[in-house]
């Protein structure tokens, strides 16, 4: 037992970190919600550094790590909600590729992935006010036998993150009638394909925009299905174990950055002749601020390393992770807010860059309700079995 | 990052778990009850450290040479975790063993630790730490008993302690005295070993709101410790009192909270309201759960300082972070655990429930404000973690700087 990131993952963060502030830091995320696309550019520079090959296996060019490993990266991206589907494309496209994927597809997508040179995102509902999996709706047509399988897929997939900033998005569908994840496959769709078209949504989170995918008639053949017809449901509730781990440890960046910026103007800011800090009311809620942060990184860190070790509580501890964060980490960026008065609440301070991320990041893949729903059934099925 | 066992660990996980299923109280992984009568109670728990210490099982983190294992704290989380699955019963030395005796170990003179070390793991003789005063309770350094030197060899000491558990079973007492008042306030303090036996001492017991008496004033009048019974240097007692806030916010309760959890998820499967068991209940199922990751959370973090603490080999203030962490998680879960009761959360011992927890629920408070209150941990936390400027009565001292 070791439960600290080693001297690598530090030594990840720190170059990432020096990496990212050579680049401009936070005022990448601010270009992008200013409505520049960053992305092209700052993707080639994550390629050359190697982020982008992280996850992917060693025969595919990658270095074969896993959600620790990625973890550790995504936390130092998210202290300047960095921009682009970094988490989309390594912690959950790439799995599922690697996991599902034929041999053909592994050598189609993954190396590509390894140099920068395709991004994937994923796209899962349908319904922007529906929870998952009720969301996925999107029906597929089969046709052809069993020797010339095509698929037809007619529909619109909502709140894909990055969908043009993208080559490949993994869309969940049905492929026969069914509810919850059972009959759902998986679709691995290039966006260049004249019937795909993807529509600009209004993110409240501007530096990380959302998309309507709208696919009219799309006809696939069977090498765009990924993994068993009818069956890429567990696989797909293990992908969004991923990326709510991945999802949260950017947070997890993001917070201890607001931690950081509360205690320094906590030092700095003077009001009745003493620095801010230096009140208990200021004092304690930043002290919350950091254990509550520490809190969520525990769970980030314990639940990256059950799901590499595949450790039966993994989707527990998924599911514990997201939705402590998903409430707990929203509070603290509204502290943030909160400790710089007034200061606090203007465009140009970051606490509110943060707010929006973490806002709109509480119901994505399941709301601290329906993790917190899953989380107790797992625990209950865990103690039946002692 | 890994977080399994070695093969090392799992071996003393194994080793304890078969011992206590063998050595466990009579009768006590069936039913894990404490005898109500106080005397009978004491006499129980001096009898189950005994048995602990018979077989190494008590200071399992203490040096070989001492009579530990020389336990890792991850050994030592284990440990935890082991006892907690039986709701073992409460070390009544407890006090002796993870806070005076590592600090002995650590800053006593060897004669000291040869004299004391074996009593204190064996209970047979019990320890109180005489910090607290009416006028200093977080703020020790400001506390007022004296001890002053008679010229044969001997410190004459006079005062007031007070929250002081244990004191009224202690042989021992663990005491820090001002001894020069002539500079700052943490400078002039000098810890002494301080035999409780004595004419001279006496203790009051003070009546907790969980109608417990298990702490207690302490009365110093012209009490004696001969000078072989100082601990660290004279006037330099502020170190030894700052070595043992170490050890005293280096552990966590994690795994007691956890037990009591999975006590409560069960009550919760098989008790009803109309008919339906409690865990069915929407809000029921989603504050446990929320538990459920807190501890979760909480568990993560203990090994992850422990993980750290092993490197560097000092504990650092993070551990304010478990205590806080676990006395609100504690007091939360008990006080669901009491609404859960329905109107028997009117009663004071509900019978019929087999989740009795109203007099824990009232003892949590007591535990958010032992080893300093949460607001102290939060001052830890904010000027020693997060760098924030000292607050204005901190600016000297206080307890856990």
């Amino acid at each position: 037992m070791d439960a600290r990131l080693t001297e690598e993952h530090e030594r990840v963060q720190e170059t990432a970190r020096e990496f990212i502030e050579s680049e401009g830091g936070i005022d990448l995320a601010r270009r992008q919600i200013d409505g520049e696309n960053v992305i092209d550019d700052l993707w080639d520079e994550l390629a050359d550094l190697d982020y982008t090959a992280i996850t992917v296996p060693l025969e595919y060019d990658g270095f074969g790590e896993g959600m620790v490993y990625l973890a550790a990266l995504l936390e130092t991206a998210g202290r300047y909600a960095l921009p682009g589907p970094l988490p989309e494309t390594a912690a959950v496209a790439v799995p599922l590729i690697r996991d599902l994927g034929t041999e053909e597809q592994r050598s189609r997508f993954l190396p590509a992935v390894a140099d920068g040179d395709l991004r994937m995102s994923v796209a899962v509902y349908d319904d922007e006010t529906e929870p998952l999996p009720g969301s996925i709706q999107m029906g597929v047509e089969r046709r052809g036998d069993e020797e010339t399988t095509e698929f037809r897929l007619e529909g619109t997939k909502t709140l894909v993150p990055y969908a043009a900033e993208t080559d490949v998005v993994i869309v969940a569908a049905r492929t026969r009638e069914s509810q919850g994840y059972e009959g759902v496959s998986l679709f691995a769709i290039e966006t260049d394909h004249d019937a795909v078209e993807a529509t600009r949504m209004d993110s409240l989170d501007w530096a990380r925009p959302m998309y309507e995918l709208s696919i009219d008639g799309l006809t696939v053949g069977e090498d765009a299905l990924l993994g068993p017809l009818h069956g890429g449901g567990s696989a797909l509730v293990t992908a969004m174990d991923r990326f709510s781990v991945a999802g949260t440890a950017m947070l997890v960046g993001a917070a201890d950055r607001a931690v950081e910026l509360s205690a320094e103007y906590g030092n700095e800011r003077e009001q009745y002749g003493h620095p801010i800090g230096r009140f208990q009311a200021v004092k304690h809620r930043t002290a919350d601020m950091w254990v509550d942060m520490q809190s969520a990184r525990s769970l980030v860190y314990y639940a990256a390393w059950a799901l590499d070790e595949d450790e039966p509580d993994a989707a527990r501890a998924a599911a514990a992770t997201k939705s402590f964060a998903a409430d707990r980490l929203h509070r603290v960026f509204g502290d943030d807010i909160w400790n710089h008065g007034g200061m606090g609440f203007t465009w140009d301070h970051d606490a509110h860059i943060y707010l929006k991320q973490a806002k709109s990041w509480r119901n994505f893949l399941g709301s601290p309700e329906a993790n917190r729903d899953r989380l107790i059934d797992s625990r209950l099925a865990a103690e039946r079995k002692r | 990052m890994d977080f399994s066992y070695t093969d090392e660990q799992d071996a003393f996980r194994r080793e304890l778990r078969a011992w206590l299923e063998e050595n466990a109280p009579d009768g006590w992984l069936e039913d894990p009850e404490l005898p109500d009568d106080d005397a009978e109670r004491v006499e129980f728990l001096r009898d189950w450290q005994r048995t602990l210490a018979d077989d190494g099982w008590a200071g399992v983190h203490w040096p070989e040479e001492y009579g530990g294992r020389g336990a890792s704290l991850i050994e030592q989380a284990i440990y935890r975790e082991e006892m907690a699955r039986i709701n073992a019963p409460p070390q009544i030395n407890l006090i002796g063993i993870n806070l005076i005796a590592p600090t002995l170990i650590e800053v006593g003179t060897e004669e000291q630790k040869r004299r004391f070390l074996p009593s204190i793991r064996s209970a047979e003789e019990i320890w109180c730490q005489g910090y607290s005063e009416p006028e200093a309770g977080s703020d020790v350094a400001s506390l007022s008993t004296s001890a002053e030197p008679n010229g044969d060899g001997e410190w004459i000491i006079n005062g007031q302690k007070i929250w002081t558990s244990y004191a009224h079973v202690a042989d021992w007492c663990f005491l820090v005295a001002r001894t020069d008042d002539s500079g700052k306030k943490h400078e002039g303090l000098t810890v002494f070993l301080v035999e409780m036996d004595q004419d001279e001492i006496s203790t009051e017991p003070i009546h907790q709101p969980h109608d417990d008496r298990t702490f207690n004033q302490v009365y110093f009048d012209d009490a004696v410790a001969s000078e072989d019974l100082v601990v660290g240097e004279i006037d330099q007692g502020w170190d030894v009192v700052m070595t043992l806030s170490a050890f005293e916010h280096g552990s966590t309760s994690i795994y007691t909270i956890e037990q009591r959890y999975l006590d409560l998820l069960e009550y919760c499967r098989t008790e009803t309201r109309n008919g339906t068991p409690l865990i069915e209940r929407d809000r029921v199922r989603q504050q446990l759960a929320d538990f459920d990751a807190r501890i979760q959370a909480a568990k993560a973090t203990h090994l992850r300082n422990v993980s750290e603490q092993m490197e560097t080999g000092t504990p650092g203030p993070e551990g304010s972070m478990d205590l806080l962490v676990s006395d609100e998680l504690r007091n939360d879960l008990l006080n669901f655990a009491v609404n859960l009761q329905g109107p028997a959360a009117a009663l004071w011992e509900n019978g019929h429930n087999a989740f009795d927890e109203t007099s824990g629920y009232i003892r949590s408070y007591g535990a958010w404000i032992a080893a300093g209150t949460g607001d102290i941990q939060r001052n830890i936390i904010g000027e020693r973690v997060l760098g924030l400027p000292k607050d204005i009565k901190s600016e000297t001292s206080h307890r856990s700087e």
